[in-house]
């Protein structure tokens, strides 16, 4: 098989193509999620303020729990009961205000505006039925006319990922490889011609070559077909290797976005900050990495008042105690601490 | 050759084993019930008044013949027998093969059976369905609440009230016997019309007994398939309602098909009591007679029969299981 991919971690992006379909761009607008326990409504996102640009890729890393895929599922007003959307708004080029939306303009605007690719271990198919068959159930929910037209385009798409489409839809979820199924979920997610993608852990429980082979599609059909992405991811590799555009989560808060070489290479928010410190070196001393004292908080245990990550943080202060760190922007990056101070950005 | 057909090979030969060892087994068992039916038979002649000699004479009369052979020699020409499906003479009603009386009997248990048992799948499935949906709500709860009580009537007692209730209190259905001797048989109105009104109350116990369990069954099996996530992604996909429901109905049903094939295995055995509160001459009143009648040949023959249908429910649950999922469809392993 073909050689592991070396790529180095944090290549350039491709620059993005005149797009042949406007992209939409996405505000996202002090959006706030909460959970309904037993302890009252508590935020797993909250205050959260985020803008995709039009034909971006842009990434959001964070711990489990840090409220990444809640975010990602508000996108398509898809919070789980017992969470709701208790603030803020999410305007989408052509759609308008997601939050709003309900009923059959909802339905309608998921699969055919966002497209939705889930991890590729979660089942993301009906184990019942072909993948042909449950394509053409998605083109029927959409009022799809020309449902040759579709089986053509799923399977060029497809074809385009390197299976061969024809046996593809000819199969049963239990037929294909986890890297296969990852392909079919995003022709799913393109195949009514979305230019807004949403991917959620991506590459999470894919071996290393089929991660790189999707993370290269990603990429790659991104720039053809002109989309705005948003990949949700744990893994800071999987955000070098294909985001314009990175923002860190933690305790349901954003608290640094920028261009994702820049971010990388000098991160501001002491949580980044530690978290690039964790990563092992392919060369180098193991000992160079640092594991981040402690553990994430989880809805429960996130502080009510002052900074979510002071219990973690280094260059903790006394204000961090009581007031939340508002985001504040320098250019392209935006910081949400009290620690790094205005002078020190200057 | 096919998966199909390989599976469908192993299955018989598994099922001929199987009924060859039930076979047995049942004979020895019989033959070990204290008493046998000449003794039996002898004795109720006795009480009557008659001599021992006249009494003995009657009976060889009665019979035709006196069994001389050992154990050993009449098992084996049970079993030679059996294997021209000759399953002997019933010895309480002498001259009547065993074969013709089952018959007889089979065809007043398997309707009542299969129509409780398809009318408590039916209406459990759909309610089950309902209360996995709504299962926060009052209605959810009280679906529910019904499947487990209802599961939890012992099927005796439930048939002794629907007899209280709508046979003695308010009496507007029969709860004695198959039908009305008052109608000439054959496909005439009157006969049919009475068949079905003396049917109601042991289809509608039938079906009462069995739909707590279906309610239950279908419920958690929504509930699970709810929380998957392939229903969450065709909803994120945009699918339609509709569509979103049948993959959930499909696939929720699916543990249920099992359990409605071995269901209907069961049927012919499972209506002893039912049959007796009733009146009702099918396969489980006859072999309470069997039994105390010393029936041997009838007692075997009903246990081979019960035997048989349960082997053949399983082959059919597995086979017809391996054409609704693909995951079974297509993997030999499984065989």
């Amino acid at each position: 098989m073909a050689q592991p991919e070396t790529a180095p971690p944090q290549t350039a992006p491709a620059p993005v193509p005149a797009p042949v379909t406007p992209a939409p761009g996405v505000r996202i607008d002090g959006l706030t999620v909460v959970y309904k326990t037993t302890a009252g409504e508590l935020p797993a996102v909250r205050d959260v303020s985020l803008t995709l640009e039009p034909g971006s890729i842009t990434g959001i890393v964070g711990e489990s729990g840090s409220g990444k895929s809640t975010l990602a599922l508000s996108l398509l007003n898809a919070v789980q009961p017992p969470g709701r959307i208790a603030a803020g708004s999410v305007e989408i080029d052509g759609l308008g205000d997601v939050v709003g939306l309900a009923g059959e303009r909802l339905r309608k605007a998921r699969g055919a505006h966002i497209g939705y690719v889930f991890q590729a271990a979660q089942n993301s198919l009906n184990p019942l039925k072909t993948v042909g068959k449950q394509l053409l159930d998605l083109g029927r929910s959409h009022g799809v006319d020309d449902l040759r037209g579709l089986v053509r385009e799923a399977k060029e798409l497809l074809g385009r990922m390197g299976l061969d489409g024809a046996r593809v839809l000819d199969s049963h979820q239990h037929e294909l490889s986890g890297g296969m199924r990852q392909r079919v979920g995003i022709m799913l997610a393109l195949v009514l011609n979305a230019h807004l993608v949403v991917l959620d852990e991506p590459t999470t429980a894919l071996d290393m070559i089929t991660q790189a082979n999707i993370l290269k599609i990603v990429r790659e059909v991104h720039a053809e077909r002109g989309l705005t992405t948003l990949v949700i991811t744990h893994d800071i590799g999987v955000v070098a290797e294909v985001a314009d555009r990175l923002a860190v989560m933690y305790g349901g808060r954003l608290v640094e976005q920028g261009p994702t070489r820049e971010v990388l290479h000098a991160p501001r928010h002491p949580y980044t900050r530690g978290l690039i410190q964790a990563i092992p070196r392919l060369v180098g001393d193991i000992d160079e990495a640092r594991a981040l004292p402690g553990r994430p908080p989880t809805l429960a245990t996130v502080p009510k008042q002052g900074c979510v990550f002071r219990e973690r943080c280094a260059l903790r202060m006394d204000i961090c105690e009581t007031d939340d760190p508002a985001a504040l922007a320098d250019g392209p990056r935006i910081v949400a601490c009290h620690a790094v101070g205005v002078k020190e950005r200057a | 050759m096919t998966v199909i057909a390989r599976r469908l090979a192993g299955h018989l030969a598994r099922g001929l084993v199987m009924i060859l060892v039930v076979a047995t087994i049942s004979f020895f068992i019989v033959n070990n019930i204290p008493g046998d039916p000449m003794a039996a038979r002898y004795e109720k002649l006795i009480e009557g008044g008659m001599s021992p000699e006249a009494a003995a004479q009657a009976v060889k009369v009665l019979y035709g013949f006196q069994p001389t052979g050992t154990l050993w020699q009449q098992y084996t020409d049970y079993m030679g027998g059996l294997l021209h499906l000759d399953l002997g003479v019933s010895v309480s009603r002498p001259g009547t093969p065993v074969l013709d009386v089952l018959g007889e009997a089979a065809k007043w248990t398997v309707l009542p059976v299969l129509a409780g048992t398809l009318l408590s799948f039916l209406v459990g499935v759909m309610l089950g369905v309902f209360a996995a949906i709504r299962r926060t709500s009052k209605l959810g709860d009280a679906l529910a609440i019904s499947g487990s009580l209802l599961h939890g009537i012992p099927q005796y007692v439930l048939a002794m009230l629907l007899v209280v209730i709508f046979a003695t209190l308010i009496p507007i259905l029969p709860a004695d016997g198959p039908v009305d001797i008052l109608f000439e048989p054959g496909f005439n109105a009157g006969y049919i019309g009475s068949l079905a009104e003396h049917a109601v109350l042991p289809v509608v116990t039938y079906a009462l007994s069995a739909y707590g369990g279906w309610i239950l069954a279908m419920k958690s099996s929504v509930v699970t398939v709810l929380g998957d996530d392939f229903i969450l992604a065709a909803e994120l996909r945009g699918m339609k309602r509709s569509i979103v429901f049948r993959y959930i109905a499909r696939n929720a049903i699916l543990p249920l098909f099992t359990i409605l094939a071995l269901s209907l295995g069961l049927l012919l055995g499972g209506a002893v009591f039912i049959e007796k509160i009733f009146n009702y001459p099918g396969l489980g009143l006859m072999l309470i007679d069997g039994v105390n009648d010393r029936d041997y040949a009838l007692m075997s023959g009903a246990f081979l029969l019960i035997t048989g249908a349960v082997i053949v429910a399983n082959i059919v649950a597995d086979l017809f299981y391996s054409t609704i999922d693909p995951r079974v469809r297509s993997g030999e392993e499984a065989a």
